[in-house]
């Protein structure tokens, strides 16, 4: 025996030289034939049987690295392997052996004592299963290893610990042992308990030992470094999938709760505080135990005692230091853990002095933070950590005044101030700011490409803005009078300025233009200044009604009395004149004065555009104006008075219903919009801005009446019906909102007169002229002009704004008035079917027109919907018939056409879904009469389609997320409304469908995949329904049943899925019982080991106990998916095996 | 660009391009760039410091040649756009090079030469294997070009 091991030896010797030089040398020396073999050696190596005595020897012998490796994977994954077979003093010597064997070789390459020393952390891991063995002898071993005093056994038994913790710690870091989930989670819960314990208090003691020392050499500050490391790892060992706070158990009471070892972390931190690395995990390990909670704590007291102490040692640590760079973001972690982990009645049961130096110190460091990051911005540095820093704390702010019922009134003012003055300082230029300077106090600008991709600063800094917005409400006393001063001051300048440049451009205008610099320092400075006021007036809202913010109503409330409301409507109706020029205007509501002061910048825009001064306006700052006012009005204007308790008398005097103030400002947005949109159609951005004000102003009721007596608004509705300039300049979006704002505004409230005239603007223009262009007797020829075909699209860009502006109240109009286009948009589809672009707007239309309205339509008319859908799929399908698309730049937006049928489909689909129809309530009154036969279902429509779609997807096509996602969109909602007519498709059809859902549940993302367990369902109750046996639908859901029982048993899936992949499983173990108990047999008899076989045969019985024979039963089916979760928890990670 | 091309002639009194204001300019739309007819393929706006005025920056492909062109040019400023007529006719015949083609009113063309590269040898492919085949034809800025072929209905 011993001369084949010495062979074996020798074998592996010469092979890793192959394997060396397969490795190192060129390619061209070695052939891939060679690597293969070489590589094949050691594999099966690594797999034969007891290699023990063999892998002693190569360890003892050998000098190459390479083999020395391989010998200790071999011995790794032997012992889990043959672990039941050996004896387990044999397995405890060869643990001993390892680790005296790395402990003698100090010199070892690193990947080679690493790798021994896994061997040694699995082994242990595997033994903790055991009880049998015990592997807490490897602590006391390693302790005295640590007390030896010696860096280089120090930092061995570091790198002991290490390797345990990275083998217990989360599932990625495990070693692939072939044990299941079950396993690894299981030894972490009980590591975690005690075992990590021992190991957090070894690496404290030896951090104390160091922190009690005065100097120390390279060599031991480096062990230092690494049980800082280690320290970090055990704290951070805790985490579940969302946060990585410290939650232990109650066993860790002891050791967490004294005080000693919070200090420690604060002294070591103290000592290093200047290498960036260490400080790092010093930091961290501070940040984990600030985010101490949960069993630990005994009691309230404990906790108030915990985060007093901790408070303190973090004051003393900072107070009085210059913060590091490096540990900006470290410390803002910690304070954002304590405010955000420890419940408010702690915060305040802590003595107030404590807590107010706290909340001091808190807001120091957030003003010095965001000054720091302004510093980075100027110098454009690519790792902001300040601005991080800054975000953290800015964040705990809003956390810490948002429950502000603990804390007496007024306690955060001082604070807000400070914070609120810092923000507006960082943000503004000199004299008053400190914008754009280096630290130096020098000036720095730069005139950088900005890039369409850029995303805007209120979307970039909307959590910023959105802190400071609250600061400066809570400070609104300070604030509000403080951002109307700066804005006031700002347009005075800027109105001065574009004089100026006014005057130079008519003394002489050839000469070149002023340094923009001076505007472009204000523009910046009333960018900010409406951001912080958009944020600080009003909160963003999706859908619900947005209130005026409390803070803001009281403090108007509080001053109304010294209030003159005349005075603050005179300040409010005359944005052309100056503030201070109007008597009294000390006196007035001073929120109202803010608005007031954003209205004067936007007149002093307006008037510089009547100048002919655009190209020098600022296209940001018209963004901002109309942003703000969308934000304003959407919140104040026409307040409703029974949202609120108390109501402030100048708002509502100013913006309340039925008055002149309402009246005017109304008039005045309105007029800003239409100049914005005649001047700006060239800037994308602030049109679409700009259309969305106006959609604001019409969207609600109350508004649009008071819109529609503007004289203006009829303008507009007639300009554009006219479509001649400026308006038709605008891209087809905004064109498209505008036509939704109009259509919006004629529901408003008018005399049935008005209202007729009003429809004869705005509607009747546009059909009158469709009308001409495609009755023309020679359409067929013309219809490629270019005239005609802007006709034809600004008509369908206007059907879809008219579809956009559907809600339940005018559908009924709506809908009759576009059913006369959509008959005629099939004529169309045929007269420009070599013109992509129109037909994608054409089928387009049909899509909005569906997607809006289909909910709403009763039998009658929504089987005219489906007759239009179909014939215009006919036609489609007659013009595409063998069409081969050719277009070498194959990209998404190739397919725009059959994305958009999907989409069509799947929309008519959704009314099974969502109804809100009566029988035709809503069209009661308009349309006498019975619904007609049923010519057309959604089914028909739905299914020619798909007959038609289907053939057309590829799997290369399926590559496209878009496409993708509505393809199994709509074949998921086809399976589940129709399941009955998916046995009759024809054959290949068939075939295709159940390969996509084949597909779409093993190779697609989780999304397609929970789609297609959830078609699955009702195709298998279908089955069922039909009983047949022999129909392909059968045999198709057979394959289903073996796809989803691996998907549940032996894959590692997603628990989003467990509800879908349940629901799918009983419906299909229902159908097909045998083969549901065959596979339950074939994988229990793959089990060796009897305690898991057991465990398994128990868990498949305990499954269907409850529904016995499993039947389509509402309630058994319930019983099903509750056994099935317990499944999932007892046997869930026993199968998947890493 | 712009005196090069006269507008005023040109098949039935239409004239070549028309203008349109940068920023209406779409992706897959069409534009003359550098006396070019083209498509655009790619469109981004940009603009320097952010109180700057928009930029469009567009990227183009010949429609008859497929050479790629750019151009970089203030959203206010009008561009020219082509007009781009496509007809589909039956091809009844290849002669030295060119197609012949039955217009929808029953006459026949032959000045469209055959395309080169892989669409010509389609379509001799087809045609000499005794197929029916319509082809696309494009025109725009009297210039005119065969760019894809289909089955006949």
């Amino acid at each position: 025996i011993k001369s084949d091991l010495i062979y074996i030896f020798y074998l592996l010797e010469n092979i890793s030289q192959v394997k060396n030089l397969a490795l190192c040398a060129p390619p061209s020396m070695v052939n891939n034939e060679q690597r293969q073999h070489a590589e094949h050696i050691f594999l099966s190596f690594r797999k034969s049987k007891s290699p023990f005595a063999v892998c002693k020897h190569i360890l003892e012998t050998s000098k190459v690295d390479y083999v020395l490796f391989q010998a200790a994977t071999a011995i790794m994954e032997a012992v889990v392997r043959e672990w039941i077979l050996l004896e387990k003093t044999s397995i405890e010597s060869l643990r001993t052996f390892l680790l005296t064997y790395v402990l003698q070789r100090p010199n070892l390459q690193k990947y080679v004592r690493e790798q021994i020393l896994l061997a040694v952390a699995v082994i242990v891991k595997r033994g903790s299963l055991d009880k049998s063995i015990d592997c807490k002898s490897i602590f006391h071993e390693v302790s005295q290893l640590i007390s030896s005093g010696n860096p280089t056994v120090q930092t061995l038994a570091c790198s002991i610990l290490t390797a345990l913790l990275s083998e217990f710690s989360s599932s990625s870091k495990t070693s692939n042992i072939g044990l299941s989930m079950e396993f690894h989670g299981n030894c972490k819960r009980i590591f975690q308990e005690d075992d990590l314990r021992q190991i957090f208090v070894l690496t404290v003691e030896v951090l104390q030992e160091f922190s009690r020392r005065e100097n120390l050499n390279a060599q031991m500050s480096s062990v230092f470094q690494r049980y800082l490391a280690l320290a970090n790892q055990v704290l951070t060992m805790f985490e579940s999938s969302q946060n990585v706070m410290l939650k232990p158990t109650e066993s860790w009471r002891e050791t967490l709760l004294d005080s000693r070892v919070m200090e420690l972390f604060f002294t070591v931190h103290r000592k290093i505080r200047e290498d960036t690395d260490m400080a790092q995990d010093s930091l961290q390990c501070l940040a984990q135990l600030a985010s101490l909670h949960g069993p630990v704590f005994p009691d309230e007291g404990s906790q108030v005692d915990y985060l007093a102490h901790f408070i303190e040692g973090l004051l003393n640590t900072i107070n009085g230091i210059e913060i590091e760079d490096s540990e900006a973001v470290g410390i803002s972690s910690i304070i954002s853990n304590l405010i955000t982990v420890f419940p408010r009645n702690i915060l305040t049961a802590i003595p107030n002095e404590l807590f107010s130096s706290f909340v001091n110190c808190l807001a120091h460091l957030t003003c010095s933070f965001g000054r720091s990051a302004a510093l980075e911005e100027v110098l454009d540095k690519d790792d902001m950590v300040y601005m991080e820093a800054y975000d953290k704390l800015l964040e705990s702010w809003l956390t810490l005044v948002q429950d502000d019922k603990h804390f007496h009134k007024g306690f955060f003012t001082r604070h807000a101030v400070q914070v609120f003055n810092s923000y507006i300082q960082c943000h503004l230029a000199a004299p008053d700011g400190t914008r754009n300077l280096t630290a130096n106090g020098v000036a720095s600008r730069e005139e950088e490409e900005i890039s369409e991709l850029q995303e805007d600063d209120r979307d970039q800094f909307c959590d910023q803005l959105a802190s400071v917005g609250m600061l400066g409400r809570i400070a609104a006393e300070h604030c509000i009078p403080l951002l109307t001063s700066l804005l006031e001051d700002r347009v005075t300048r800027l109105h001065g300025q574009l004089q100026r440049h006014q005057q130079q451009l008519l003394a002489s205008p050839a000469s070149g233009s002023m340094d923009n610099k001076v505007l472009d320092d204000l523009y910046e400075d009333i960018h900010w200044l409406i951001l912080v006021t958009g944020y600080l007036l009003a909160n963003d809202t999706q859908g619900e009604t947005p209130l005026i913010p409390p803070e803001v109503m009281e403090y108007s409330i509080k001053h109304s009395a010294e209030v003159d409301i005349n005075t603050t409507l005179q300040i409010l109706g005359s944005p052309g004149e100056k503030a201070s020029s109007i008597p009294g205007y000390n006196r007035t509501d001073s929120v109202i004065r803010l608005l007031s002061a954003i209205l004067r910048v936007s007149e002093v825009e307006s008037r510089a555009i009547r100048a002919n001064l655009t190209h020098l306006l600022s296209p940001q700052m018209g963004k901002d104006i109309v942003w703000f006012l969308k934000r304003w009005a959407k919140t104040y204007l026409l307040v409703d008075e029974k949202l609120y308790d108390q109501i402030s008398l100048p708002f509502s005097t100013a913006f309340g219903a039925d008055t002149e103030g309402s009246q005017w400002i109304v008039g005045y947005l309105l007029e800003k919009v239409i100049s914005n949109l005649a001047v700006w159609s060239s800037e994308q951005d602030l049109a679409n801005d700009t259309v969305q004000l106006l959609v604001t102003l019409v969207e609600r009721r109350e508004r649009a009446n008071l819109v529609i007596q503007c004289e203006n608004w009829w303008n507009l509705a007639k300009q554009f019906a006219r479509r001649s300039p400026p308006l038709h300049y605008l891209s087809s979006s905004v064109q498209r909102t505008l036509m939704k704002a109009l259509v919006l505004g004629g529901f408003a409230h008018m005399d049935t007169e008005t209202k007729q005239q009003y429809w004869t603007e705005v509607l009747q223009p546009l059909q009158q002229r469709f009308l001409n262009v495609i009755n023309q007797e020679n359409f067929q020829q013309i219809c490629q002009e270019e005239e005609v075909k802007q006709e034809i699209t600004a008509t369908l860009e206007a059907l879809c704004g008219i579809a956009e502006a559907t809600q339940i109240d005018n559908v009924a109009i709506l809908f009759n008035f576009l059913m006369d286009f959509l008959n005629n948009c099939i004529g169309l589809m045929e007269v420009y079917k070599n013109t992509p672009e129109t037909v994608n707007l054409i089928i387009e239309v049909f899509v909005e027109v569906a997607h809006k309205q289909i909910c709403y339509l009763g039998e009658a008319k929504a089987m005219n919907l489906y007759e239009a859908c179909l014939t215009l799929l006919q036609v489609y399908s007659k013009n595409n018939l063998g069409r081969q698309r050719i277009d070498v730049t194959a990209e998404e937006d190739q397919y725009q056409d059959l994305l958009l049928i999907m989409e069509l489909l799947t929309n008519l689909l959704s009314k099974e879904f969502i109804d809100f129809s009566d029988t035709d309530e809503v069209f009661r009154g308009h349309e006498p009469g019975q619904a007609t036969n049923r010519s057309v279902s959604a089914a028909d429509v739905v299914l020619y389609g798909v007959n038609l779609v289907l053939p057309l997807m590829s799997q290369d096509l399926l590559k496209f997320p878009s496409l993708c996602n509505q393809y199994y969109k709509l074949i998921t909602f086809i399976c589940e409304i129709f399941p009955e007519k998916i046995p009759q498709l024809p054959e290949d059809l068939f075939k295709s469908l159940m390969y996509s859902l084949e597909l779409g549940m093993s190779s697609m993302s989780s999304e397609v995949c929970q789609l297609c367990l959830e078609a699955v369902t009702p195709l298998a109750e279908q089955c069922a329904k039909a009983q047949e046996t022999d129909s392909t639908l059968f045999l198709a859901t057979r394959h289903f049943l073996k796809m989803v029982f691996d998907m549940l048993v032996l894959q590692k899936h997603n628990t989003e899925m467990t509800t879908a992949a349940g629901e799918a499983f009983y419906t299909l173990v229902c159908l097909h019982q045998a083969e549901y108990s065959e596979l339950v047999e074939t994988l229990l008899s793959t089990q060796q080991d009897p305690v898991i076989y057991q465990r398994l045969a128990d868990a498949f019985n305990k499954l269907t106990a409850s529904s016995t024979p499993p039947t389509l039963d509402r309630k058994q089916k319930m019983a099903f998916l509750k056994s099935l979760e317990e499944f999932m928890a007892n046997v869930g990670g026993l199968l998947c095996v890493k | 660009m712009a005196d090069e091309l006269d507008f005023t002639t040109g098949d039935a009194g239409a004239s070549f391009t028309y203008p349109m204001q940068c920023s209406a300019l779409r992706k897959n739309g069409f534009v003359v760039l550098k006396g070019r007819p083209c498509k655009i393929v790619e469109m981004s706006t940009s603009k320097t410091g952010k109180h700057g005025h928009a930029k469009v920056h567009l990227v183009g492909i010949d429609i008859f040649t497929g050479k790629k062109y750019e151009d970089i040019c203030p959203s206010t400023h009008n561009m020219d756009v082509p007009n781009i007529k496509r007809n589909d006719y039956q091809l009844i015949g290849i002669q030295d090079g060119y197609l012949s083609l039955l217009t929808e009113s029953g006459e026949v063309r032959e000045d469209l030469k055959l395309p080169e590269g892989d669409l010509g040898k389609e379509i001799e492919g087809k045609f000499n294997a005794g197929e029916d085949v319509q082809i696309s034809v494009i025109s725009a800025m009297n210039e005119e070009c065969a760019v894809a072929i289909k089955p006949c209905k």
